[in-house]
């Protein structure tokens, strides 16, 4: 068997690997290489390679350099661990309980994943603010706790905590209650089963989802420079900006002060790996059986109100916000009925603001970056999961770094790789928006396929050759469709997050070319918030309502995000 | 498989190829309306394509930088006039003087650079807030504005930072310190700091740029815009000709033509004061407002320093 499995596998390496390298090496590896060299070499912008590690020195010896990592550091784990505070209890009584409206309760939570942060922040600051809507409403305000530390993180919590409850509620539906009732019968109690079986199970899906989160924390920027900036609170990120944005700029520091936040989340990544060595965890070896939640009997209200609190935070405020600002005339009209109307909308609409064409662009590019991504992203895992070959782990490595790297470090490298004399150059067109957002986000396909591809028997393939299928054809047949439900959850979510992508848009975008983030940031930046905020509306709109489409076409494949 | 990479390819070069047609390109901080409107009136009058890119000074600059080994700007206008110092300094700008630049004063033109437009400071105060008027830059450090004066980030907007040193090398650091004790905050860029104003959170900006307030109260936000009487900075905002332009000719047509009439009008229209002195504007002009100047030589090269007073001040 052994050495009909090595014959199935190098026959079929081939073309996955290729692809999948070929894809790494252009989407992922050239921009890191430049930004690496652009730490190292500060005049290479110029074109010249003057002073090696010249910048160094004077970056890494800024006395704000360890106040900047530790921030960074104390705001990954606190968001960590709020985030898992909401979605631990939240994902566990979704999976092993008949929860009700629990559908509803998944599609609400999907929405702060899709409201990009910067909006969400805007949402609450106008919301909790004095005078702001909550004190428009009820004559109360959280001002002051907002503008903190505890405000900064409550806020990101609430953006990211989905991460980790489609991660955890996933897992334990797939775990079941089969291991746990082996447990009850053995004399074990509820409580003890589960905390001895059910949660260790699902450990490594908390465990790589805490990680993501993590790394979605210390690389967002506009939270921190919304809340952060005015409570002094300062972050790498927010350090990166300034020296990209303020003339003269400093892309050399810019790179270095990357590279640290690089370095704090392999660090967090190999912690995963420490946490997760010399286990087993695997649960799917046998055939699926029905799985039936159990009642939450008496449970079930305090149950219920859990959720309700939870989505009216995390997705009712921000909602709310944005189309109340979208609906108001003037903001220092406040919410009154003569204030409100379609006046933002109408404008949108309007051929001269160049809304539409912005919302076109952005859906054309989302969906390019979700193929190409996901195409990749199944080669890539495929190579990883089902074949051997050297320098593997470097592979791997590689397609998981862009999750550590800030748009803004992407863009800079993308700029200086790209924009050269050379014959066909995606510089200056929409392509290097299309590299910008599939470097970002490659890693979400290949995270889901890798997943699926280590529950598929090698057996399967080898039936199919053996019968006499090439080894295209048996990928094509037997490994694309079986991976294909997690693969399409993760270009959903592709879609999702790059039709909205902001920081990379706005240096990479080619003149004259607008996408929706980069049209929602100008009409904030010139006072237009209400224009901006009906930007969002609608693009919240689309963007929700094409992965809810594609789901309920392709129903009983699986669900939108894992 | 083979016919799809072949479809690919040919889109890509189209795609391309389509890219390389573009007459001129102008890299604009600023209002996005007025350089859409500037580019697609050029281009009527003209006949000469102007393709734009806008954003931030800082995001406009970070992106020169990162193509300065194949740079593709012809005309830039910045939001700040350091920026055409510095530029001219490192031999990166064209000398052109426009014929339209004649009743342009000489403070906002010099051999390499021409303002397109000018914007002053002000306070930008809620006349629904509850709080008297303010008249004075040391009035919002009184017990009436007790938490609720905001500040743009000197380190995000030239002007504010000018606005900084021309009052640090007045009085000192005393009316900063003041306002911090009188619970004022930084709120990021000009927009930025202009929103909890219109919503009330604050009630007023101290040292805003004039123009957003003006079209936010023009819009019908209850904004009032406020030049005291001790003076105030302004930021003409330089359009430069960079030296690797291969489109010079048509790169100073455009100078030209945003220093036309119609120019000019498209500029007041968006309540920035015209850079030409015989062109009418819906708002108080350079002559109406008592302008602070700045010794630009003897403050520029401390700018680190006094930024990390400043942030210091603020308790960052």
């Amino acid at each position: 068997m052994r050495s009909g499995q090595q014959t199935a596998d190098q026959q079929t390496a081939g073309p996955a690997v290729w692809f999948g390298m070929a894809g790494l090496l252009i989407l992922v590896a050239v921009p890191i290489a430049f930004v690496i060299l652009q730490a190292v070499f500060p005049e290479l912008g110029r074109g010249s390679f003057a002073r090696p590690f010249g910048q160094v020195a004077a970056v890494l010896g800024d006395p704000a350099l360890l106040r900047l990592t530790r921030n960074t550091l104390l705001l990954g784990v606190c968001v960590v661990a709020l985030a898992a505070i909401i979605a631990v209890p939240l994902g566990f009584l979704r999976a092993l309980y008949a929860v009700p409206l629990a559908p509803l309760w998944d599609v609400l939570f999907l929405v702060p994943f899709m409201v990009p942060p910067y909006i969400a922040t805007l949402g609450w600051i106008m919301t909790l603010q004095p005078r702001g809507y909550l004190a428009q409403l009820t004559s109360l305000h959280a001002g002051p706790f907002l503008f903190s530390f505890a405000g900064l993180v409550f806020v990101m919590a609430l953006n990211l905590f989905p991460a980790i409850y489609f991660a955890v509620s996933r897992t334990a539906v797939a775990i079941g209650s089969r291991y746990a009732d082996v447990g009850r019968v053995c004399g074990a109690g509820p409580w003890t089963a589960f905390r001895r079986i059910t949660l260790p199970l699902a450990t490594p899906a908390l465990v790589a989802s805490a990680l993501l989160v993590f790394a979605l924390t210390i690389e967002e920027y506009g939270t921190p420079a919304a809340l952060g900036r005015q409570s002094g609170y300062l972050v790498l990120v927010t350090a990166i900006e300034t020296r990209t944005a303020d003339w003269p700029v400093d892309l050399p520091g810019a790179a270095i002060l990357s590279l640290i936040l690089v370095l704090l989340s392999v660090g967090a990544f190999a912690l995963q790996l420490k946490i997760l060595a010399g286990r087993s965890f695997e649960t799917t070896g046998g055939k699926p059986q029905a799985f039936v939640p159990a009642p939450l009997g008496a449970m079930a209200l305090p149950v219920l109100i859990g959720f309700t609190l939870i989505a009216l935070l995390a997705t009712g405020v921000p909602l709310f916000a944005i189309l109340a600002t979208a609906l108001s005339r003037t903001i220092s009209g406040g919410l009154s009925p003569g204030n409100l109307g379609f006046e933002n909308f109408e404008a949108l609409l309007s051929l001269e603001s160049g809304g539409l064409r912005a919302l076109g662009n952005s859906l054309a590019l989302g969906l390019a970056t979700a193929l190409l991504t996901g195409f990749i992203g199944a080669m890539v895992a495929y190579a990883v999961v089902k074949t051997r070959f050297r320098g593997k782990a470097v592979f791997d490595a590689l397609s998981m770094l862009p999750n550590a790297l800030p748009g803004v470090v992407v863009a800079v490298g993308l700029i200086l790789a790209w924009n050269r004399p050379l014959p066909l150059s995606p510089y200056n067109t929409p392509f290097i928006l299309l590299l910008a957002y599939s470097c970002i986000l490659l890693p979400y396909p290949i995270r889901y396929a890798n997943a699926a591809l280590r529950q598929i028997n090698d057996n399967l393939e080898a039936a199919a050759r053996v019968s006499g299928a090439s080894s295209l054809t048996s990928l094509r047949r037997i490994v694309l469709p079986l991976i294909w439900p997690s693969l399409l959850s993760a270009m959903l979510l592709v879609f999702a997050v790059a039709s909205r992508e902001l920081v990379a848009s706005v240096l990479v975008a080619p003149v004259g070319m607008m996408t929706v983030a980069t049209f929602i940031w100008r009409q904030f930046e010139q006072g237009s918030i209400g224009l901006g905020m009906a930007m969002s509306t609608i693009a919240l709109i689309v963007t929700l309502s094409v992965p809810l489409a594609i789901t309920a076409l392709t129903r009983g494949m699986g669900g939108i995000a894992r | 498989m083979r016919r799809t990479i072949a479809v690919a390819a040919l889109a890509a070069s189209l795609a391309f190829s389509g890219a390389a047609r573009a007459d001129i390109t102008v890299y604009s901080a600023g209002p996005a309306n007025l350089i859409e409107a500037l580019a697609s009136g050029f281009t009527k009058s003209t006949g000469i394509k102007a393709n734009v890119f806008q954003g931030t000074t800082g995001q406009v600059m970070g992106r020169i930088e990162a193509e300065a080994s194949n740079p593709v700007v012809d005309v830039l206008i910045s939001a700040s006039w350091d920026t055409a110092t510095d530029f001219d300094k490192r031999g990166w700008l064209v000398a052109y003087e426009s014929p339209n630049a004649k009743t342009v004063p000489d403070a906002y033109k010099t051999r390499t650079a021409v303002a397109q437009g000018i914007s002053a400071l002000a306070i930008a105060w809620n006349p629904k807030s509850g709080t008297p008027k303010p008249a004075e830059w040391t009035d919002l450090a009184k017990a009436d504005y007790k938490d609720l004066v905001v500040l743009p980030d000197p380190t995000q907007s030239g002007a504010s930072f000018e606005l900084v040193a021309a009052e640090q090398a007045r009085n000192g650091w005393k009316l900063f310190e003041d306002l911090k004790a009188n619970g004022a905050v930084i709120g990021g860029a000009n927009a930025a700091a202009l929103n909890p104003v219109l919503q009330g959170a604050k009630a007023a900006v101290f040292g805003g740029v004039d123009y957003l307030a003006f079209a936010a109260a023009k819009k019908g936000e209850s904004l009032e815009v406020i030049f005291p009487a001790s003076g105030t900075i302004v930021a003409p905002r330089p359009m430069m000709i960079l030296n690797w332009s291969k489109q010079q000719d048509d790169a100073r047509k455009f100078i030209d033509y945003v220093l036309s009439d119609e120019g000019q009008a498209a500029v007041a229209k968006v309540f920035l004061i015209p850079a030409r002195t015989d062109i009418a504007a819906g708002r108080p002009l350079i002559k109406d407002i008592k302008v602070i100047t700045i010794d630009a030589a003897a403050v520029y090269p401390k700018r680190d320093e006094t930024l990390a007073r400043f942030a210091k001040t603020f308790g960052h």
